[in-house]
């Protein structure tokens, strides 16, 4: 657990850097400082290894005040990650990784099979072991600087902006993988950014700051998207929150039909009778493994010899299909938009049709997850939302 | 060119050169020692450093002659009263480079080191020393090439290494010794410079360009891709004219 009381950083030309914050960061979460440039996340972060000294105001770790640890050895048990990986040039990847494990005096041998470990644990191969670090592309480096991060198994991990340099594409897979990382490590991370998306992805926690180092909310970020505390927050986060929330919400209580799902020896006869019943301008298509084909329009049909299966008849392509057990409302609507259709297909684990949902579906069950989620977040036992620090 | 004469005195000739090699050698050498403290000092205490360069660039600007006659009365006719000069005009090239290697340490990698738990005298000794390494050696390339060669400035007072040969065939008219000086001044200046870059390729190897450390051999084939020290603004040293 890490406490910053009333924690003030004014630099001597009077800048103030961080302006009285307190914050709680629980053992074993994710508390992602967010905010834009000069606001005080950073400086925030580096109080906690003392390579920035607080005004005033104590910063505990574990119940004891960093101020009175040796520096050296209180940042030997605490692990850091910086933007650009910080890699040690003149070293290999394992005796980057090795460093702390060195410091602390572990035989050379010893603290290079940790480094292998490491390497294994954040997906490095094996091969690059004896590699320099320009030798690596970013999202390598990268890597590195998390296996550095964690090689001495510090309770404590401090990530500045650790993935702004690296391409999206590779940013996003770094941020699965600590996702992945901390689901087994449970370690107690308190990570700069400045990418909203990136806070509500990875965070347990998120503190939002104002300019001027004051916090504006501190809170999940279910909570923080469905109950901005101001219009700072709200613009901060952007205009399309609603969306994004939607992230935080399985499919699972989607409503699929069947009644329009056909397999495609069915006679068109029964297809179109099948259709009027249920009153669906579309029909989806669909082999005998319940794969799906396409979509067959209704009105189509009637222009069709009745006695025809449906494989004979031209199909609409159904774009991407979403999973109901694994997906959110937000990954259902995103399919469902995509379509050209205006309905979108559920799916199980082999890729066989659940069934199919519409725009009126979705909407019941956005309202429903809606309706429900104050209460489940209070009900779960989650952080209510933090006080305002002014 | 007398051909004759150069089996006839490879005595002289080698005594010569060993004295040219060794007062060379150890003024470039000392000059290393002195600059690479004072240079981690000017790149710690950055006010230090103004008036560090100063002083060196009076000393620079010393005549060898005058300082040879001071040093006289101390030192005496010794190899000593030779290579306190030259000892001063290495240290004045290689402190700058000590100075910009130091600083050219990137400031993430000294902020990583320093949040990785390393105390200031290690950080210095494991990673920004190291770092340093390629502009140091750059600073004593120059130097220890320029001692070489300023080292038969001592003959104006008898210790001169090879410079004997220049003296001595100028008075006797004698061109082919004046060359043979000459030629071996080069070839041992050329012969230190390459042991350097040497040290440096064996002191650096994350230097290296390639994608794995199999195609060394590669890169040996073509040093002279390797050999330039890396073209760093204000590198004062290289373009610094003998005194």
């Amino acid at each position: 657990m890490i406490i910053f009381e009333q924690v003030t950083k004014r630099y001597p030309g009077g800048t103030v850097a961080v302006d009285d914050l307190s914050l709680e960061v629980p053992d074993g979460k994710i508390m992602i400082l967010v905010g834009p440039s000069g606001c005080g996340k950073t400086t925030t972060l580096r109080m906690v290894n003392r390579l920035v000294e607080p005004t005033a105001g104590r910063i505990l770790l574990d119940g004891r005040d960093v101020a009175q640890a040796q520096p050296a050895a209180l940042r030997r048990g605490i692990g850091y990650v910086i933007q650009q990986s910080g890699l040690f040039p003149h070293r290999t990847v394992e005796d980057n990784i090795a460093t702390v494990p060195l410091l602390n005096g572990w035989r050379r041998a010893r603290a290079r099979a940790r480094a292998r470990e490491l390497m294994e644990l954040v997906g490095l191969d094996a091969a690059l072991a004896g590699r320099y670090p320009q030798q690596l592309s970013g999202g390598q480096q990268q890597r590195v600087g998390v296996a550095r991060a964690l090689a001495a198994d510090p309770p404590v991990l401090l990530m500045d902006e650790p993935f702004s340099a690296v391409d999206p594409i590779v940013r996003s897979s770094l941020q699965d993988e600590l996702i992945r990382l901390q689901a087994g490590l449970r370690k107690t991370v308190v990570m700069v950014t400045h990418d909203v998306e990136e806070a509500i992805k990875v965070g347990d926690l998120v503190a939002v700051y104002r300019p001027g180092g004051h916090l504006a909310q501190v809170d999940t970020p279910e909570r923080l998207l469905a109950f901005p505390a101001d219009d700072y927050v709200e613009s901060f986060i952007g205009f399309d929150r609603g969306i994004r929330r939607l992230s935080f919400f399985p499919a699972r209580g989607l409503e699929l039909d069947l009644e329009a799902v056909l397999g495609e020896q069915t006679t068109v006869a029964e297809a179109q009778q099948a259709a009027n019943r249920a009153g669906q301008p579309w029909i989806l298509v669909i082999d005998s493994e319940r794969k799906p084909l396409g979509w067959a329009a209704t009105a189509q049909l009637e222009l069709l010899p009745e006695e025809g299966a449906l494989s004979g008849v031209p199909l609409t392509g159904y774009g991407h299909t979403f999973r109901p057990d694994a997906d959110s409302l937000r990954a259902a609507l995103d399919a469902t938009v995509l379509s050209r259709t205006g309905r979108a297909i559920g799916v199980d684990e082999q890729g066989r049709v659940l069934g199919v949902t519409s725009f009126d579906r979705l909407r019941t069950a956005i309202h429903a997850a809606d309706e429900a989620a104050p209460e489940e977040a209070a009900a779960d036992g989650r952080p209510a939302p933090a006080e305002m620090q002014a | 060119m007398v051909w004759s004469w150069i089996p006839a005195n490879l005595g002289l000739i080698g005594q010569l050169t060993r004295q040219n090699a060794y007062i060379g050698i150890v003024s470039a050498v000392a000059g290393l020692v002195i600059a690479v403290p004072l240079g981690i000092a000017s790149a710690r205490w950055r006010w230090l450093y103004p008036p560090v360069l100063s002083a060196a660039d009076v000393i620079y600007a010393l005549p060898s002659l005058a300082l040879f006659v001071v040093l006289i009365a101390y030192t005496g006719l010794s190899d000593t009263t030779v290579i306190i000069p030259l000892t001063l005009f290495s240290l004045v090239v290689i402190l700058p480079n000590v100075v910009d290697g130091l600083r050219s340490v990137p400031g993430d990698v000294r902020q990583a080191a320093t949040a990785m738990g390393f105390g200031p005298l290690r950080r210095l000794a494991q990673v920004e020393l190291p770092l340093a390494v390629p502009v140091i050696i750059a600073g004593m390339r120059v130097a220890t090439v320029s001692s070489i060669s300023l080292v038969s400035v001592g003959q104006l007072i008898g210790i001169g290494g090879l410079g004997y040969l220049f003296t001595d065939g100028l008075d006797r008219d004698f061109p082919t010794e004046i060359y043979v000086g000459l030629i071996l001044i080069i070839v041992l200046a050329l012969a230190c410079d390459l042991l350097l870059v040497l040290a440096r390729r064996l002191l650096t190897p994350w230097q290296r360009d390639g994608q794995s450390g199999g195609d060394a051999a590669a890169r040996l084939a073509s040093p002279a891709v390797q050999a330039e020290p890396p073209p760093r603004a204000g590198q004062a040293p290289l373009h610094r004219s003998a005194p």
